[in-house]
């Protein structure tokens, strides 16, 4: 059974894929009813759900959590052995009886094995958070193009208009103003050629003893030791 | 030979975090294995290494709809500066005599911890102040063994100095730690800005991508247009 091909797909929207032994799980139940579509697999490897959104998770029960070890090189082993390219979540029962133990079950899979992980109070919880992560993040195909549903966290990457940027930093040379840097940056237009001029060039822009001091702020030694 | 204690590490606290916060800086405080350091960040985050900020949330703030645009606001800002940003989600604290209770667990909040998760942030889960500066603890340690700790001299003398120090903060995607870097390997700021990527990287401690982007900031060439239909200041 080592030897398995693992399945890769991603179930389509609104599915869920769901290893064998959680058919008549509460968890299942509470999906079902939620309107999620269930497909058994029992291809997914050690993982125990495939999400649309390309992740896959493993669920430690409070009883996994208190009867100790097995749990641990069972997460070690999704860690080597998951699916490429898939999110790796790790929910973990946090109860009563397994608080205890919570500490040592993030250290090793926070710090040692660099997985996600979600504390859930039991399997209720766990459905509304799959369905969560499954479904209402994913963009159903009729919405691609609608707005409201992207990530609010996820940074942009588009490029911000830079030249504000520059005028701030301009204004942090001592005794340079909004008026100023604006003069200075409509001579020398970037902040390399600002401070590569000489005071005589400066001068006629701000004056003598404002052109010496911008000179000298630029090319004063800051290195340690001085 | 038994092996030498591991050098203490080092974490930086925003002052914003002490007025909030004065059980988990005294938990960071007595902790043996830290050393700790207040300056003037940006927000009330902590920094563990060169590359990685953290950040304490009640389960209850991120259970409130209405924190969800400064919350993303915010990650996003320290995801700009840092490779890596850490949520500590803590239990919220309960009055004295009151029975504790598990909150409710909203949709909201699940979406948010989702989106978190999606976005890259890492989070962690603590009982309280205590635990949260272990934490802190641990992950500056952990940065350390991956040789990404907070090395560089903290004290930065000198009005020249602070000024220099303040202008490298306002470059682009630039953290407190970096800041710090460039104040004291480069020999003034024009060295700065006339150093290759490379020195940029090296100086700055910093990932190539980053000195890249600063490199192209130095010489970027202002459109007049652009900078007075601006009315914001500093973005960053």
């Amino acid at each position: 059974m080592e030897t398995k091909a693992v399945l890769n797909a991603v179930p389509p929207y609104g599915h869920v894929f769901a290893t064998e032994k959680w058919r008549n799980s509460p968890l299942i139940q509470s999906l079902k009813g939620g309107g999620v579509r269930i497909l058994f697999e029992d291809e997914l490897g050690l993982a125990d759900f495939h999400l649309p959104n390309k992740s896959c998770v493993l669920y430690v029960s409070e009883c996994d959590v208190v009867a100790g070890n097995g749990y641990k090189r069972k997460l070690v082993r999704y860690r080597n052995t998951s699916s490429h390219g898939f999110q790796e979540l790790v929910l973990v029962e946090k109860t009563r009886l397994s608080e205890q133990y919570f500490g040592a079950m993030q250290k090793l899979v926070v710090f040692d094995l660099g997985l996600t992980l979600l504390p859930v109070g039991g399997q209720a919880e766990a459905s509304q958070l799959i369905a969560q992560i499954g479904l209402t993040l994913t963009v159903p195909p009729s919405q691609v193009h609608g707005v409201g549903r992207e990530n609010p966290f996820r940074r942009r990457t588009s490029s911000r208009l830079l030249d504000p940027l520059v005028l701030a930093l301009v204004q942090h040379v001592p005794g340079v103003g909004r008026v100023k840097a604006l003069a200075l940056l409509e001579r020398f237009s970037s902040i390399q050629q600002l401070c590569n001029a000489a005071p005589a060039q400066l001068e006629p822009i701000v004056g003598q003893a404002a052109a010496q001091q911008i000179h000298g702020f630029f090319h004063k030694d800051t290195a340690a030791g001085t | 030979r038994p092996a030498a204690p591991p050098a203490p590490v080092c974490i930086l606290v925003d002052s914003r975090c002490i007025g909030n916060g004065a059980e988990l800086i005294s938990s960071l405080r007595r902790s043996a294995g830290a050393t700790v350091h207040v300056c003037s960040l940006d927000g009330g985050y902590f920094i563990v290494s060169g590359r990685m900020a953290a950040e304490r949330h009640s389960q209850s703030d991120l259970a409130a709809m209405q924190n969800r645009k400064r919350l993303a606001e915010r990650v996003n800002g320290l995801l700009g500066s840092f490779e890596r940003v850490c949520l500590i989600v803590e239990k919220d604290r309960t009055k004295p005599g009151e029975a504790s209770r598990p909150p409710q667990r909203t949709r909201c909040y699940d979406s948010t911890l989702t989106a978190l998760v999606r976005a890259g942030a890492r989070l962690l889960w603590s009982d309280g102040a205590e635990q949260t500066a272990g934490l802190l603890v641990e992950l500056a340690r952990l940065e350390q063994r991956k040789g990404q700790g907070i090395t560089v001299p903290l004290e930065v003398k000198g009005q020249h100095r602070q000024q220099a120090l303040q202008l490298y903060l306002s470059l682009p995607s630039v953290n407190y730690v970096h800041a710090l870097s460039m104040s004291h390997n480069f020999r003034s700021i024009g060295h700065l800005v006339n150093s290759s990527v490379e020195a940029i990287e090296k100086g700055g401690c910093m990932s190539r991508a980053r000195a890249e982007e600063i490199y192209r900031f130095l010489r970027y060439s202002c459109d007049s247009v652009f900078m007075n239909t601006s009315k914001a200041g500093k973005t960053s």
